[in-house]
């Protein structure tokens, strides 16, 4: 069999003992349920809301409440009007403190609804209105009045994206998938591996291949698991997006907050720099012998110190610590899409970062395989750092 | 497929593991391993399977006119010391992994699965999960996954530990079928009456060296006390009184009326044949060969006083 075949035969294996197909099924189809039980219940079709009973102390002259409301007057005591919301003859009881400019409310209902928030803010306009009138202003003068402060920002650096809010969620969103992809291969290979190595099936795969094949099929394994982890969580995201927008917010459907330009990009950084980090942490959990008692498991996150550094450094794009991370092999698969969703790239920035990524990847590809290679075999007492660093830089592997 | 190994060395540290070793092993002949914790066996299996490599001399594989340094991995099958297979997984995707990694085709596979399955009597637990099985068990799906891709060689360190003697024998059936098929097979083992059954010719090492090399009879010559008569009288003996008389040869009491009596050399045997009337009627004589298991601590004894005397 050759060299290809196995990885690809290892990297099948390797996803398929994390990748369980009922358990799979029966998650998305919770989450479809759930999203389907919701639509209808906001679509009324589950759930037929009758209006809500409000008596007020007061004649609230002029306001108009929607319907899902039935507001009446009534000119009982306070603990009477009480006494009838304890008793469920009504839904609610609106006390005000004042008869002339009622500045204060109280509602008296059964326990925390969500249609008092919607009460709420109609009783909010129909008391400006009432402040208006009494000031004598006009429509447009309250208008001029609520109106916020249009505050812009104009940068000088015409590299940086007009709608910034648009390209830092973005930026946002690709470490976050980032970070994903990390901590999944990060548990995984850790289980893997180290799980691996206590059944003592090392010395077996060692005679049907190679160290370099067995942890680059290893590898892709869980680098197609991470991708599956990150396409999962975006395309959730993104309908629990349109979910908010569209049937509890009643908006049209929106994507425009997102950059999707950058993603053919994103995807090939992302492959590159999940592998790197893949290949690192094998090379770490190989040499443990016992995961409950090694040390060395601390150094297993250290894949995720560029994505977090990422977070940290996201408001300055255009600074001199960006652009030198946005090359650098190590951190060029974080801080390279990044920038390109905060900022405009010139292709050949991308170009040398990108080919910087690659040889960093295949040179901790190497590494990592000499290290694992070692690692695996070696049992009952775990290696220093120093016999780690000798194999890693080993001519032979 | 042969293999000579022509004076390796390995060293670790300051320890040797082997020590100038040299053999050669035939195609299709049971070659034992033999030697007590620490010898060097498993030393000696990694250097042939290509784990390490030797400090010094040469280890030289020939397979179809190609010759290696280590054993080609598409004719390894491979039973290592350090043993194990993936316990969540059920034993036909177990088994299915290695062939497939050993590029036998999924079809071929699974009939090769099925008919070892059947002879080690696993075939209705086929797709339960390994872990659900005894340890013994567990050993018997190593092996079967050490031959689906049939091999030229396979090597096996220690087939037999953690076996009870049904599924010994299981397994020197299922090594004698390999045999049958041409296939070379190296075993290191500590039980000496398997190896017995089973070994056409074996290496005894301590220290890292050869102490005895080739067939149970080049052995039993070697070693120099394979020749003994187990002798009952019509009365009784007194063995001190027969060592006196028959003064060249070893004589041990069995019993009132029994004595084995060692002759160091095989050509020994007529002069003792003769001698023995002097002792008194004899009842019968059956012969008493020292088996390997005898031969064996012999030869690590007499091993060990060498060292000894060496050191002293």
């Amino acid at each position: 069999m050759n060299r290809l075949n196995q990885t690809l035969t290892v990297a099948k294996w390797e996803f398929m003992q994390f990748f369980k197909w009922k358990q799979e099924l029966i998650g998305k189809s919770i989450m479809l349920l759930v999203a389907l039980g919701m639509y209808l219940w906001h679509n009324q079709v589950l759930y037929q809301p009758e209006p809500q009973q409000i008596v007020s102390n007061i004649e609230l002259q002029g306001l108009q409440l929607n319907d899902d409301f039935v507001l009446r007057t009534e000119s009982k005591s306070n603990d009477a009007l009480i006494a009838e919301v304890k008793a469920g003859n009504i839904d609610g009881a609106l006390i005000f403190a004042s008869q002339v400019l009622p500045q204060q409310v109280t509602l008296y209902s059964q326990g925390k609804m969500s249609w008092q928030n919607d009460l709420q803010v109609q009783l909010n306009d129909y008391a400006r209105s009432n402040a208006a009138v009494s000031l004598n202003l006009g429509p447009n003068q309250l208008a001029l009045l609520e109106q916020p402060l249009q505050f812009e920002t104009n940068y000088l650096d015409e590299s940086v994206k007009d709608a910034m809010q648009q390209s830092s969620i973005t930026a946002k969103g690709l470490l976050f998938l980032m970070a994903i992809g990390v901590f999944m291969t990060f548990g995984q290979v850790f289980v893997a591996i180290t799980g691996e190595k206590q059944q003592r099936v090392t010395e077996q795969l060692y005679s049907c291949m190679d160290a370099k094949t067995w942890i680059e099929g290893k590898i892709i394994g869980q680098v197609l698991h991470a991708v599956k982890a990150m396409t999962t969580t975006a395309i959730t995201t993104l309908l629990v997006f349109a979910f908010v927008q569209v049937i509890l917010k009643g908006r049209a459907l929106d994507f425009s907050i997102f950059d999707f330009t950058v993603l053919p990009w994103f995807i090939v950084f992302v492959l590159v720099g999940v592998y790197m980090c893949t290949a690192f942490i094998a090379a770490i959990a190989a040499a443990i012998d016992d995961p409950n008692h090694s040390g060395k498991t601390a150094f297993m996150v250290i894949p995720l110190i560029p994505i977090m550094t990422g977070f940290m450094m996201m408001d300055s794009p255009s600074s001199l610590a960006v652009t030198v991370l946005s090359y650098f092999p190590l951190t060029a698969f974080v801080f390279m899409p990044m920038k390109m969703a905060l900022i405009d790239v010139a292709f050949w920035q991308v170009a040398i970062a990108f080919i910087s990524s690659l040889l960093g990847c295949i040179v901790i590809r190497n590494m990592a395989a000499r290290m694992f290679k070692m690692g695996m075999t070696m049992y009952g007492k775990e290696p220093d750092f120093k016999t780690m660093m000798k194999w890693a830089i080993a001519v032979k592997s | 497929m042969h293999i000579k190994v022509d004076n390796i060395s390995k060293h670790y540290k300051e320890v040797t593991a082997v020590n100038g070793l040299s053999f050669e092993v035939q195609q299709g002949e049971v070659f034992a391993l033999l030697g007590p914790n620490g010898a060097g066996k498993s030393s000696l299996v990694r250097m042939l399977v290509g784990f390490t490599q030797a400090d010094e001399g040469q280890i030289t594989i020939t397979v179809n006119g190609e010759q290696y340094t280590s054993i080609p991995a598409a004719e390894l099958g491979y039973l290592p010391e350090d043993r194990g297979l993936y316990l969540e997984k059920s034993l036909a995707q177990n088994l299915m992994y290695f062939a497939t990694l050993r590029g036998v085709d999924k079809k071929t596979a699974k009939e090769r699965i099925d008919y070892w399955l059947e002879r080690f009597d696993l075939l209705e637990r086929k797709d339960d999960q390994l872990k659900s099985l005894s340890k013994g068990n567990q050993q018997k799906v190593q092996l079967i996954s050490a031959v689906l891709h049939k091999p030229q060689l396979v090597l096996l360190d220690e087939p037999f530990s953690g076996l009870d003697p049904v599924n010994q024998e299981k397994v020197v059936a299922f090594l004698k079928e390999l045999k049958a098929q041409n296939m070379t097979v190296i075993l290191s083992a500590h039980q000496m009456s398997m190896v017995e059954k089973l070994a056409d010719r074996m290496l005894l090492m301590n220290h890292g060296q050869s102490v005895l090399y080739g067939t149970l009879a080049d052995i039993q010559s070697q070693v120099g006390v394979g020749s003994a008569l187990k002798v009952t009288f019509t009365h009784a003996v007194n063995g001190i009184e027969a060592s006196n008389k028959l003064t060249q040869f070893e004589i041990e009491q069995l019993n009132d009326m029994t004595l084995a009596i060692r002759a160091e050399r095989a050509d020994q045997l007529n002069q003792l044949l003769s001698h023995l009337p002097e002792l008194g009627d004899i009842a019968f004589i059956d012969s008493q060969r020292m088996d390997l298991h005898q031969l064996y601590l012999h030869a690590i004894e007499a091993d060990q006083a060498v060292q000894k005397g060496a050191a002293a």
